[in-house]
């Protein structure tokens, strides 16, 4: 960030120095005079539509009227915010605004937190003399499956038109008609269907766009507030989480320089209602004849700790493994680590599901961008999943970059992405084709590619673009990259929230807590505080499950994981849970891979338990509890300190800022972090390793891999936003927004193979087959099946691109 | 002999306040529960949801009750109205409406802060229970019927008086409308199905002039 | 004894007796913390003729007392006082809780307050108000004397 030059601004009387060209109305409220507004927002361009914002600043031809959102604060301006004269255009806007605005404030959602309201008492005339019928609508009218209109009450501010312009990039909702007749609304037949679209319910400043799922359920003055990070979006959103007699209500975004600039994606934002679910686990069960049936927390234990001492000392700990723990705190994710090393002596303990790149790789700390390098770098690469659908906050970042701040954008995907529109440069290749792409890429073929790599700061986002291609090809990606500009900083992506602050806590085969490899060094720095640590590398997820099926590794314990679901290749998992000797599983939920586990023990989730999370750049936030887990739910860590105990091994975990502090001890990369620190000094995180310990330096290597297949279609199945995981399976009002069992397809591949736009078609691959709604989409490139992961009612079809697509 | 005669005398004062309590002339005691004493007419006492004449609720359960509540005894949750068969005017509704009178301090600020009149106070006090869940009224409690009386909470105590229920007096608001004299004589209140047409505020000096003896004795 | 009608017929003659005579001659132990004390003392007075129950005599000394009636608000300081009169009262005793206060801690939420006297002392009438009319703790106590003639003669 360069050095602004100040200017000096006279601001009420009172003389201060403020950035040059800032907008007068920003200068003030940093030098704390607020300018009362409706239609400015800081992280947007200003258009002077409310005029709340009038002040009077002096010209040679004496006092004038002008919007401070739109004026940039010059020198020797002198400004006055609360003359006689600009009271009185305060107090005629408001009463144009109120002319029309219903005063049905105890009916509407945004009562007691609505900036007309506030501003109308704080500034208002207090009564009017308009005495005519005011405008009224049909209400409210659903703009979308989230959000509600109530077009009466809005002030044509353009914060929502704008956000979705601006911002998302989904023009989609837009004012209508002219003059006194002009409405806020959406197109016809054009639902307000943005991933962002929670966001204007958010900034709205009437209660004109209401979210539904918190339509009517509290009102602002009953909520208990407590700050937090978001776990469903993996640059872990800064939220404020609201909740009324131990419900949570709603999410509403922070606004963080850090991360997320307030916005959150609404899966982020309304994507709490699985934590209220009737379905939640509640009290621990054990099978008994094939039935589960519930037990007292100490028999569960018994049971479990039993029949894992008994593997263990008949096979050793590599008889036994864990699986999981991506979606929790860094705190549970320690105490799985050391329960699976000290505990069941055994380093087969994986967190990712056989879907995600090197552990070495995604938890790396040598040339790692982060999220505001973004924002500095010349050139964004973009070689990863769709930002939109995976890494909704990236996404914005990404987009703002290279809209507002003139970044090069370059994005490779096998089909369109969100971030189109606003790339310089974009790549599609057919899936299973990367590597070919790839060595076009480094031979030059593609010269204004080249050209954009050469500039001087290079930031990479690389991830799995489809499932297709491999954890690999993203590596290959990062070390081309890397050739190409040797400065250039690598963010490589993981689908799972908190996978970044799980691998540090060595929740792979191959890692220990901080950043350390399982080497001797690394476990001999820990044999002080966790004892002897079982040298081997062990399995990863796959090899687990392999595992499992083989009979070599006889116990699992699953700690909120559904591999059935999560892993591109769901029969290996179903495979080996059927074969498995004996299951234990941690979770939230029963769900497809618990279902038959031998112990289910219920663990509380988020918002019922304090901790720390770790995001995509390192950056290490506080979560906060705000309610108490439902039934005898416990923390996973708690969990597994009394199985551990009951082995006769002491874990010596007491409590979640205690292992805060241990983990602080034992690992390089987390030294000195502090409950304290983060709640105090660093609310917006602490990106990690904090004193800058570089204990894994992965330089990632090229590798060769597969030619794309010569088949006439290739398979591309990728994530997307609203899937049918478990957390959104439990959470109505998102689960159905899940676009299903469908399958693009380019209208110009159609006609040959006979499918029609909403027709039913049969998709085989080797790995499995099903049958899936046509869509037919120009955003799918010719000679490319595109089928969403994951998605309820649709079988899954495993990563191999070879596909045959037929009209049933 | 004046020691008598002092004595008589003093006994005179004592049988005649004694003939004249006998008679009913003097009598001061109330042998509640056989009569009761009028309340005054702003008593606080038990609280009613009120009905518009149509059947109406009148809770948009906007919880402002609650808010402003300084025991937090309300609790209140809102509801969509079903457009087709609506329980309150407009969209909202008051879907959980309870109060645990064992925490209210029988303040009326929640009859303050209703917008639409939906929660007064009536003069019933005979609330007594042997535990604490009894005493939490819930919007089945609260409502009022079609006539203008209230549920009792336990219809089966043997202390419950119904027809005093169905005659429940004073829904009103508890403190005057205002304090400014410009509203002297208007009238605040909405027709609502309670017992009568309610007469227009009285201004403070008309309330000052009057006697201070009349009996305010709760 | 329950085997023959006689002895049933007995036996609940002599409970229904003894309870009537417990609830004509309650004498109540003054337990008045706060405002409530008011009423309570008003309960007492003329107006009402509390004596109609055989209550008009409000003992200062626990020895002498059956009926509490817990008067206000219990600050912490207060609930081991409480409890070490009731337990000086001579079975069988009764506590009826007046007023908002007493009963659930009222408005007053905060750490200085027992929130409830029944966290004390087992509370057999809760009275709300703040604070009851005399009419109101009336009520209470003739709810309390149809829980006494509904109860059993052991206590």
């Amino acid at each position: 960030m360069s050095e602004a030059k100040l200017v000096t601004v006279t601001i009420n009387g009172v003389e201060s120095q403020v950035p040059a060209g800032e907008l007068l109305i920003k200068a003030a409220q940093d030098e704390g005079t607020y300018i009362p507004r409706f239609c400015w927002h800081q992280r947007m361009s200003p258009v002077g539509m409310c005029r709340m914002c009038l002040v009077e600043i002096e010209t040679p031809r004496g006092p004038m009227m002008v919007t401070a959102c739109t004026s940039p604060v010059s020198d020797g301006m002198v400004v006055d915010t609360e003359s006689e004269e600009v009271k009185k255009a305060q107090e005629a806007i408001l009463e144009f605004l109120l002319a029309n605005h219903p005063l049905d404030c105890p009916v509407c959602d945004k009562g007691g937190e609505c900036p007309l309201q506030d501003q109308a008492l704080a500034y208002g005339p207090g009564e009017s003399r308009f005495v005519e019928i005011k405008r009224s609508f049909e209400k409210p009218i659903p703009i979308s499956e989230l959000v509600l209109l109530d077009r009466e009450r809005c002030i044509l501010c353009a914060l929502c038109t704008r956000f979705s312009e601006e911002i998302s990039g989904d023009p989609l909702i837009e004012f209508q008609h002219r003059g006194n007749t002009t409405e806020v609304n959406t197109f016809p037949d054009l639902p307000f269907s943005s991933y962002f679209s929670g966001n204007t319910v958010q900034i709205c400043p009437v209660g004109a766009l209401t979210a539904k799922p918190y339509r009517f359920r509290a009102r602002p003055w009953d909520l208990q507030k407590v700050e937090s990070s978001s776990l469903q979006d993996t640059a872990h959103p800064r939220i404020e989480i609201h909740a009324s007699q131990n419900e949570i209500l709603r999410y509403t975004g922070v606004d963080n320089d850090a991360t997320n600039h307030g916005w959150l994606s609404d899966k982020a934002r309304f994507g709490y209602e699985y934590l209220r679910s009737d379905q939640r686990l509640t009290s621990p069960l054990v099978r008994r004849g094939g039935e589960l049936v519930e037990v007292s927390w100490t028999e569960a234990i018994d049971t479990a700790a039993n029949r894992l001492d008994l593997i263990k000392s008949e096979d050793g700990g590599e008889a036994l493994a864990v699986i999981g723990g991506a979606q929790g705190t860094n705190e549970d994710a320690y105490a799985i680590s050391k329960f699976a090393r000290v505990a069941l002596g055994s380093n087969n303990v994986d967190a990712r599901l056989d879907d995600a790149l090197a552990s070495h790789f995604l938890s790396a700390s040598v040339d790692r961008a982060t999220i505001a390098d973004i924002d500095d770098a010349d050139t964004i690469v973009v070689w990863a999943p769709d930002l939109k659908e995976e890494h909704p906050t990236l996404y914005l970042r990404v987009r703002r970059a290279a809209q507002e701040l003139g970044a090069t954008l370059v994005v490779i995907h096998p089909r369109a992405t969100g971030l189109d529109d606003r790339a310089s440069h974009k790549l599609t290749y057919r899936p299973g084709g990367g590597y070919e792409l790839l060595d076009e890429l480094a031979n030059g073929d593609h010269p204004e590619v080249s050209q954009a790599f050469a500039a001087e700061k290079v930031v990479a986002l690389v991830g799995i673009a489809s499932h297709a291609d491999g954890p690999q090809l993203a590596e290959s990606v990062a070390a081309l990259v890397r050739r190409k500009a040797v400065h250039a900083k690598l963010m490589p992506l993981n689908s799972r929230a908190n996978t970044y602050g799980a691998l540090d806590m060595g929740l792979a085969p191959d890692l220990l807590p901080g950043r350390v490899g399982l080497d001797t060094i690394g476990c001999a720095n820990l044999a002080a505080s966790w004892g002897d640590i079982p040298a081997v590398i062990g399995r990863d997820t796959r090899q687990i499950l392999q595992g499992l099926d083989s009979g070599e590794v006889r116990g699992l314990v699953l700690v909120g994981a559904d591999p059935i679901n999560d892993l591109p290749e769901p029969s290996i998992a179903v495979d080996a849970l059927d074969a498995a000797e004996y299951v234990i599983a941690i979770d939230l939920f029963l769900n497809d891979s618990n279902r038959n586990a031998d112990v289910i023990l219920p663990a509380s989730g988020f918002s019922e338990k304090e901790g720390t999370v770790t995001n995509v750049e390192g950056r290490v936030q506080k979560v906060n509890q705000i309610r108490p887990a439902p039934g005898q739910a416990r923390t996973d860590w708690a969990i597994l300190d009394d199985i551990a105990t009951r082995m006769g091994v002491s874990l010596g975990l007491a409590s979640a800022e205690g292992i805060t502090k241990e983990i602080a001890t034992v690992s390089p990369a987390y030294e000195d972090l502090t409950w304290d620190s983060l709640e105090w000094d660093h609310r917006d995180g602490i990106v990690v390793p904090i004193h800058g310990a570089q204990a894994i330096n992965h330089i990632p290597v090229a590798l060769q891999g597969s030619k794309a297949p010569t088949a006439k279609l290739t398979l591309h199945v990728a994530r997307v936003m609203y899937d049918n995981g478990v957390r959104l399976q439990h959470s109505p009002s998102l689960h159905k927004l899940g676009p299903g069992a469908v399958a693009h397809l380019n209208p110009g591949d159609a006609p040959s193979i006979g499918a029609r736009d909403g027709h039913t078609i049969k998709v085989v691959t080797t790995r499995g087959e099903g049958e899936f709604t046509c869509v037919l989409d120009e955003g799918t490139p010719t000679g490319v099946v595109y089928v969403p992961f994951n998605q309820q009612g649709a079988s899954s079809l495993g990563s191999d691109p070879v596909v045959r697509v037929t009209t049933s | 002999m004046g020691v008598i005669r002092e004595f008589i005398k003093g006994l005179r004062v004592t049988g005649g306040t004694m003939l004249r309590t006998i008679t009913g002339e003097e009598l001061v005691t109330t042998e509640y529960p056989k009569e009761m004493r009028q309340k005054p007419p702003r008593f606080h006492g038990r609280h009613v949801l009120n009905r518009y004449p149509d059947g109406m609720e009148k809770c948009i359960g906007c919880e402002l009750c609650a808010g402003v509540c300084p025991a937090k005894c309300i609790f209140v949750r809102g509801m969509d109205n079903d457009p087709e068969n609506p329980t309150s005017p407009g969209e909202r509704f008051g879907f959980v409406y309870e109060i645990n009178m064992l925490r209210c301090i029988f303040c009326a600020l929640c009859v303050e802060a209703c917008p639409t009149e939906a929660i007064t106070m009536t003069h019933l006090f005979e609330m007594s229970t042997t535990n604490r869940e009894d005493a939490i009224y819930t919007r089945e409690t609260l409502l009022m019927d079609e006539k203008g009386g209230v549920p009792h909470m336990f219809p089966d105590d043997e202390l419950a008086d119904m027809d005093e229920l169905a005659v429940a007096d004073g829904w009103v608001k508890a403190t005057a409308p205002s304090g400014m004299a410009s509203y002297q004589g208007v009238k605040m209140w909405q027709g609502t199905p309670g017992p009568g047409d309610w007469d227009p505020e009285p201004g403070q000096s008309e309330l000052d002039a009057r006697s201070p003896t009349e009996d305010d004795d709760g | 004894m329950a085997t023959t009608p006689l002895g049933n017929l007995l036996m609940t003659t002599v409970e229904k007796a003894a309870n009537w005579s417990r609830t004509r001659s309650m004498w109540p132990a003054t337990f008045g913390l706060a405002c409530c004390a008011i009423e309570m003392m008003a309960t007492g007075a003329a107006h009402h003729d509390l004596a109609r129950f055989g209550m008009e005599v409000f003992r200062a000394s626990p020895r002498q007392a059956d009926l509490m009636i817990v008067a206000g608000r219990v600050s912490q300081k207060m609930a081991p006082v409480l409890r070490q009169v009731y337990d000086q009262m001579p079975d069988p005793k009764w506590v009826i809780s007046m007023g908002a206060c007493a009963s659930t801690g009222g408005m007053f939420n905060n750490y200085a307050l027992v929130q409830g006297v029944d966290q004390i002392v087992p509370v057999d009438i809760y009275v709300p108000g703040c604070p009851p009319g005399p009419q109101s703790l009336m009520h209470g106590i003739l709810t309390l004397h149809d829980k006494i003639m509904a109860g059993e003669i052991k206590r």
